[in-house]
């Protein structure tokens, strides 16, 4: 078998003891994709490497999503002037442990990263309006501490229930912990209605963290822009459909929806979403 | 990539015998339950992360404490009459979606396992799992056997209830063992070890469903177990066939009554060959058999 490394370098980051930021292309609320773009185009982040697809996907062909035909990539791009690394990756679909020890293998070797952070989204039964809560979770007492200086949830207790799995970021936070490299998962509630679509507070959430973790010096305006144009849009399809206004009510009054109701709303407002403008 | 081993047992020409999950849990259960009845002990591990996805994480107070995955041990046991060693997967490793182990994960696995079974100096290897046959689950089921040198034909013989490949109507001696029960048999011809699977039959009819068939299990016990020269109660298996019987029988209930008088008709198939003519014809047992395919083919097209 090839045991030749499974990345790609093309680029020579300059970095001492940097950050990497990794988020998921297939993510809640387009949470991964959109903070990773987002800091690549504030920060000017510039790819320098890859992890090389072919041992990690089945490219038998390639999926077609919102009518673009996709295809896994895996690119880190540094920021040389906050110190950052970042990498957005599609999920492998096999040799999972190999495809993490490539993404720390890169970090560590060329980027001298000492810290990790995953972003993701998470379900949330809750309506749109309610405040999005950043949770984190660490992979050692001295991470913890670190996080404890932020506005963040990080107490709880949590199992994976049966018949489900855990999340690649929890399976990456456990190899760098095994790494000695200091690690923590960042999670966002996304509204159910808004998981398929965008949920800009959740990408605020986020980047408002990472702002202050390490110096960016974000302008907040754009993103609370997208913030108010989307919740406009919701608010636009709350007039059109008193039956979506009912629901949305219920959420916000913690009464919760039936199935049928939930479908609906999800339907809805994924549909309003979409058309575009 | 490796096995951690907790301890060193000094083993006598010890058999292995593995076993994974599969159609039915056959294999798993008669390995499984032949592992508890004696008593065999835990004394290694392959190393899970390079072949599997984990199955539970943990977190404490916003920690992240442990990531579990499936378990692939081994154990030991010294029995009166021979060192036995087990191995039991947990999961078979799969690459892209795939539901039996193939391709190199599962190749790699496969030698993991005889390399513990030939450093110990194991030199024959037992593999369980299920073989679909077109029987009624009233009936016993048999064991088919697949050996991995011709030399092991006439030992198979001498087994009870059991079937080698060209006792089967209409196969001439051929067939397919998919997944690490299958796998196992050709690398350890590869490596110069003798290797036997033994295949609880399964009904045609109950293969799609999540059910564990321990029926099987039992047959394939009750080969295992006189092979090995170890005696074991069948009391544990028993009760679980007595819980499956009642499960499958509401199952059964729930078929439409057209396929349950076509299905009944299977108790009187005999498929395997004989010199005695059957209580139906050779083409009824076509039709039927013809008649189930296009029933279940029809309900997993509407699923």
């Amino acid at each position: 078998m090839s045991e030749k490394q499974p990345f790609r370098i093309y680029g020579k980051p300059e970095l001492q003891s940097s950050s990497l930021v990794v988020g998921w292309s297939e993510d809640a609320g387009k949470l991964g994709p959109k903070v990773i773009d987002y800091l690549n185009k504030k920060l000017g982040g510039k790819e320098f490497a890859e992890i090389v697809p072919a041992d990690f996907f089945s490219l038998g062909g390639v999926s077609v999503e919102g009518d673009v035909a996709q295809f896994p990539e895996s690119k880190f791009y540094w920021c040389q002037q906050k110190n950052l690394v970042v990498l957005q990756s599609y999920s492998p679909r096999s040799d999972w442990y190999r495809f993490l020890g490539a993404v720390l293998d890169v970090a560590e070797l060329y980027c001298h990263v000492k810290e990790l952070y995953t972003i993701g989204g998470m379900v949330s039964l809750s309506a749109h309006t309610a405040p999005r809560e950043l949770l984190a979770v660490a992979n050692s007492p001295e991470m913890k501490k670190v996080l404890s200086q932020y506005d963040i949830a990080r107490d709880f207790d949590y199992e994976t229930p049966p018949g489900q799995r855990p999340t690649l970021s929890s399976f990456l936070l456990w190899v760098a912990k095994r790494r000695n490299m200091a690690g923590a998962s960042l999670w966002v509630p996304v509204p159910f209605y808004l998981v398929s679509t965008e949920d800009p507070q959740a990408w605020r959430v986020t980047v408002e963290f990472l702002d202050k973790r390490f110096g960016l010096g974000i302008d907040f305006r754009d993103l609370d822009e997208e913030v108010a144009r989307q919740n406009e849009k919701i608010a636009q399809v709350r007039i059109s459909f008193p039956e979506i206004d009912d629901y949305i009510r219920k959420l916000e009054s913690n009464l919760g929806v039936t199935q049928e109701e939930n479908e609906k709303l999800v339907k809805e407002i994924e549909e309003f979403l979409r058309r575009r403008d | 990539m490796g096995i951690t081993l907790y301890k060193k047992p000094e083993l006598e020409n010890p058999v292995l015998i593995a076993g994974w999950p599969g159609i039915g849990n056959i294999g798993i259960i008669a390995v499984e339950t032949l592992r508890g009845m004696v008593r065999a002990e835990e004394f290694g591990e392959i190393e899970p992360w390079d072949f599997f996805y984990p199955k539970k994480v943990s977190i404490r107070n916003g920690e992240l404490k442990d990531l579990e995955f499936p378990s692939n041990k081994f154990y030991f046991v010294k029995t009166e009459k021979r060192d036995l060693i087990f191995f039991i997967g947990e999961e078979q490793p799969t690459e892209g979606g795939k539901v039996y182990a193939e391709g190199t994960k599962a190749y790699q696995m496969a030698n993991l396992v005889l390399d513990l079974a030939l450093k110990f100096g194991c030199r024959r290897v037992y593999t369980s799992g299920a073989a679909v046959a077109p029987i009624h689950h009233s009936a016993r089921p048999k064991v088919w056997a697949v050996p991995n040198s011709e030399d092991l034909i006439d030992e198979i013989k001498s087994y009870e209830n059991t079937v080698l490949m060209s006792d089967i109507e209409g196969r001439g001696g051929q067939g397919a063992i998919t997944g690490l029960n299958g796998l196992l048999l050709g690398v350890a011809k590869k490596r110069g070890l003798e290797a036997i699977c033994v295949m609880g039959e399964i009904p045609v009819y109950l293969q799609g469903f999540p059910l564990p068939y321990p029926k099987a299990s039992k047959s394939v016990l009750e080969v295992l177990t006189v092979t090995l020269g170890v005696k074991i109660d069948m009391e544990g298996i028993a009760a679980l066939i007595e819980r499956s019987e009642s499960e499958i029988g509401r199952l059964y209930e729930r078929f439409p009554p057209e396929i349950r008088e076509e299905l009944d008709k299977l108790i009187y198939v005999t498929y395997a060959e004989s010199t005695e003519p059957g209580p139906i014809t050779d083409e009824d047992k076509k039709r039927i058999l013809e008649d189930i395919d296009k029933f279940f083919k029809k309900e997993s097209k509407e699923d």
